[in-house]
């Protein structure tokens, strides 16, 4: 009798150690685990997956689908109980409302608001054409189509990137690579700035750090800093590295202070570095990130925390959206732990296909809660999450 | 034109009770029978002159259909069946049978006792009410009368949920109630077999919404509840121990599980208690996966949830008690919707220290849920109530590019006239359709429909098409022949032969396709119409035609009277 009990002990241990990963998943999806690693959850299944997450307000976002053929735009407002502060507690309005709807032709892989208006503009990632949409307003639930911009490619391999200006009149900076960027008058469609370059290296990113000067990544991790006031050449900023078959995103913090306007790169296989705005090539941090699969990854999002200092976020390489703290990076390349590590989709996959895992498609960060982002995934499900910084749990209330 | 009539007397655009009245095949059927919560007077109550003006609705009414509990379904029911007066057949489930009395009875009690209201049903009128029901059960076709028949089917939200199908002759309607497409613990989701219906009626009231996920919703809830208890206090969870009480019951008792909690759980006593007794007698109504272990142990008995006794009340905590659902005027439901102080009659103003937190558990359709639900059915409209218009454009864009059916939202009031298409299934003989394929090719060609001549007779119930022929025969009729003859006159100098040889011509130009012969007895015959040419006896010169055609051909022999009328074209020859 005794030798079979301690048979069975044997048995759980190995079996407990050989599935160590599994084990530690699970610890770490326990209702205790979720209750503090978030201060807010909310799990939404769309009917279709999203590449595209954009806010439109304070309290709504779009997304849209990318399958080959027709696809909606949706324009989702935030649950109640989110944005409640006061009387949190008295609202039980736990749903994302589909305040606006719209068809679409094609798929939408960039989708980028019009600041001040109810305008949006999209790209299908087959062309470089842009295509102008009414967002609607009280009277109609319906997004319509208003118009097109014209690019300089009828085919491309991944469409064009989309930077709506800050300020001032609608203006669009648009282009599938670096050569084609300009900048359009949405209301006359007229050319107001042209980047002068000859490089015809494919762009992964295009924003505004200020209202005039931009800054666009290409693919193979070189950055181009221009003012559309000017003709002057773009400032030119070297790939962090030589090697070829690797992709890089980037993101700038558009911050108040010229002095927090740093700009992150990452590659394709984990690779990333932060450096100054003013001085891209100069001496600024690495880090290894800790990512499942690097190299098998293509839609990448990096960006930078809107409050919080020195924070990035990083998705796209697996199912899991990671939360880094910069200020411990070094000069030389380390590996670095994530702060926080949003492991939703990839756990709670509504994934049919199991040889496809679920990954992340896109997340944006809340632009004035502090902890709240927004992440969606290839299997239709979007996650709005409120995380604890690990390093206060426990202690009191965060702001 | 064969057509439906939907009239949402409650419901339509506002969310607040349900009420609707189908016209189908010259019956008349009125889905729900719900109260507004939200009015004091008479507008709770549907407005009922829409049927008549004063009067009993019996002789309006084929049947009236309850499709829940819920009171904003049910609601208005001992009024509109006593007060107004109605006294045909009510159907509805079996346990919306067993537990609608004890709602409407509970908010009798509080809006007589309590709010000492006047103009209201009174317990007989409950119970009288209720001798009229005819219970129904589930995927069982129920004649109501030779014509009307209906079947109820699964509709999840609550024990007893259904959703209607109605039927009449060839045309139907499915009436979803209130509805949901995602099971839940103790309840399944709803299911409908590819029916087809004429019109799909669907609730709409989380159609813009997509519905946040119940593990995230449970996950707040516990999080609360767990909270207070590690701080030694005690959570109240006021709901109707038969709606949702349930659900929860089983979530607190896995969780309580699973983190190895002890601290005691209450049910209040009463309605609560008998709770259990109802679910285990509806047991079929719940889902799979407790019907499977309730072989094995009855899920609705608990480890860690026991009935309440008053005397626990001063019990130092943890507890969590449930007490029953706060109907509008009580104490809970007033300290629910965020009140602070309560001033209580003969004693001082009490301050609400509780710490409260409004979640829902309802289980409704989303946008998502309604698209599965008419790939389910498969319906030839949809109709959408309890929804908003303006805010519904786009569901209504969707439903009709992703189905191509039309979709209509009417508001309170407002009639929605279906025209349908019911297609009559028609036996027809074998001789008549070998005979109207040898006619034609061997394919039928779209671009030159036939008409085919064939009679067609009803019998008992079923339609035959069989040729004339056959059909005279079986009836013992002689069949007469119609034949008409006309003349026209026409000048022309040339002989007899002659002109008859430029009408041939004439007429093989104009009617290309047709059959036309010239024969050698002096006639020109296009298809079986006869055309023979005389000349007048005052003169040589004017032609007299003559033209003689079976009732058949009456068309065409209009067209060759008419066109010949007008004189053969020179350059003839």
């Amino acid at each position: 009798k005794q030798h079979y009990i301690q048979r069975r002990r044997r048995t759980k241990w190995t079996f407990a150690r050989r599935h160590q990963t599994t084990w530690n998943k699970h610890q770490e999806c326990s209702c205790r685990a979720v209750f503090e690693r978030y201060k807010d959850l909310h799990v939404y299944q769309l009917e279709h997956p999203t590449q595209v997450l954009e806010w439109t307000s304070g309290n709504s976002v779009c997304v849209a689908g990318y399958s080959q053929s027709k696809n909606e735009i949706l324009e989702l407002r935030l649950p109640l109980k989110l944005l409640a502060d006061e009387n949190k507690s008295l609202c039980a309005e736990r749903d994302f409302k589909v305040s606006h709807g719209g068809f679409t032709d094609g798929p939408v892989r960039c989708l980028t608001h019009i600041p001040g208006t109810r305008c949006a503009v999209t790209n299908d990632g087959l062309s470089s054409d842009l295509q102008v949409w009414d967002l609607g307003g009280e009277e109609s639930d319906v997004i319509r189509r208003t118009g097109s911009i014209k690019g300089k490619r009828s085919a491309s391999e991944r469409g064009s990137r989309i930077a709506a200006r800050p300020s001032s009149a609608p203006q669009v900076l648009h282009g599938a690579q670096i050569s084609d960027v300009q900048l359009t008058e949405l209301a006359s469609g007229e050319t107001l700035y042209k980047l002068e370059t000859d490089s015809a290296d494919p762009l992964s990113s295009l924003q505004f750090v200020s209202d005039t000067v931009f800054l666009a990544g290409c693919c193979n991790g070189s950055v181009y800093v221009a003012d559309t006031r000017t003709s002057a050449p773009p400032q030119l900023s070297h790939s962090p590295s030589s090697a070829e078959s690797v992709i890089w995103w980037t993101d700038a913090a558009a911050g108040p202070h010229p002095s927090s306007r740093r700009v992150i790169r990452v590659s394709s296989s984990g690779q990333a570095v932060v450096s100054d705005l003013r001085n891209l090539g100069g001496a600024g941090c690495q880090a290894q990130l800790d990512v499942q699969t690097p190299g098998r990854c293509s839609q990448v999002k990096v960006s930078w925390a809107p409050t919080l200092d020195d924070c990035i976020s990083v998705s796209g390489f697996s199912g899991v959206v990671q939360i880094y703290n910069t200020r411990l990076w070094g000069a030389e390349p380390q590996e670095a732990r994530p702060l926080f590590e949003h492991r939703g989709h990839a756990v709670s996959s509504q994934q049919t296909d199991d040889s496809v895992p679920t990954f992340v498609t896109s997340h944006i960060w809340h632009p004035e809660r502090p902890r709240t982002l927004l992440s969606a995934a290839s299997d239709g499900s979007v996650h709005v999450w409120d995380w604890v910084d690990p390093n206060r749990q426990g202690g009191s209330p965060t702001p | 034109m064969p057509e439906i009539k939907v009239t949402p007397l409650g419901a339509g655009q506002d969310v607040g009770r349900s009420c609707i009245l189908v016209s189908i095949g010259g019956k008349n059927i009125m889905l729900d029978c719900g109260m507004h919560m939200g009015y004091n007077d008479d507008r709770r109550f549907p407005d009922f002159s829409y049927i008549t003006q004063n009067g009993r609705l019996t002789d309006f009414l084929d049947c009236l259909i309850i499709s829940h509990f819920h009171l904003d379904h049910c609601g208005a029911l001992p009024y509109m069946s006593e007060m107004v007066g109605y006294d045909g057949p009510i159907y509805m489930t079996h346990p919306t049978k067993a537990i609608c009395p004890i709602l409407l009875e509970d908010f009798r009690k509080i809006t007589v006792d309590k709010k000492g209201e006047t103009n209201f049903f009174t317990s007989q009128m409950i119970k009288d009410c209720m001798k009229k029901v005819i219970p129904l059960n589930l995927h069982q076709t129920v004649q109501v009368d030779d014509e009307l028949e209906i079947k109820a089917y699964y509709a999840g939200h609550v024990l007893g949920a259904a959703m209607v199908h109605i039927k009449v002759g060839s045309e139907s309607v499915v009436y979803t109630g209130d509805y949901n497409m995602t099971p839940d613990r103790h309840l399944g989701a709803a299911w409908i077999d590819k029916c087809r219906p004429d019109i799909l009626i669907s609730e709409s009231t989380y159609a813009t919404t997509i519905r946040d996920s119940k593990r995230c919703r449970e996950r707040d809830f516990l999080k609360k509840v767990h909270e207070s208890i590690e701080r030694g206090g005690k959570v109240l969870i006021p709901v109707f121990a038969l709606g949702r009480a349930q659900e929860l019951c089983i979530l607190l008792e896995t969780f309580w599980e699973r983190m190895n909690l002890k601290a005691p759980i209450y049910f209040s006593t009463g309605l609560t208690e008998k709770a259990n007794h109802y679910y285990k007698l509806f047991i079929t109504w719940t889902n799979q996966k407790i019907r499977k272990t309730f072989v094995q142990r009855n899920m609705f008995e608990f480890k860690h949830i026991k009935a309440f006794d008053r005397s626990y009340a001063d019990n130092p905590g943890p507890m969590v008690i449930m007490p029953g659902y706060c109907v509008q005027g009580t104490i809970g439901h007033k300290i629910l919707n965020g009140q602070r102080k309560l001033e209580m009659e003969g004693r001082a103003t009490l301050d609400v220290k509780l710490q409260v937190e409004y979640m829902s558990f309802s289980a409704h359709a989303d946008a998502k849920g309604i698209m599965q639900l008419i790939r389910m059915a498969e319906p030839r409209n949809m109709l959408l109530v309890h929804g908003e218009a303006v805010k519904m454009e786009f569901l209504k864009g969707k439903i009709e590019q992703e189905f191509s059916i039309d979709c209509y939202m009417p508001a309170n009031g407002e009639t929605t006239t279906v025209t349908t298409n019911p297609s009559v299934p028609v036996d027809i003989s074998l001789n008549l359709l070998k005979r109207e394929m040898a006619l034609g090719g061997p394919l039928p060609d779209p671009k030159k429909p036939r008409t085919m001549h064939g009679t067609l007779i009803m019998k008992e119930n079923s339609l035959k098409l069989v040729s004339s022929e056959q059909a005279l025969k079986e009836l013992g009729l002689n069949e007469h022949q119609l034949r008409f003859t006309c003349h026209v006159q026409l000048q022309d100098p040339h002989s007899d032969a002659d002109t008859l040889h430029r009408i041939y011509t004439h007429l093989k130009s104009v009617l290309k396709g047709y059959t036309i012969q010239h024969l050698p007895d002096g006639t020109v015959i296009v298809e079986s119409i006869v055309i023979k040419v005389s000349s007048s006896a005052e003169d040589s010169n004017t032609k007299v035609l003559l033209l003689s055609w079976s009732y058949q051909d009456e068309d065409l022999g209009s067209f060759l009277s008419s066109l010949l009328k007008k004189g053969l074209p020179s350059g003839i020859c």
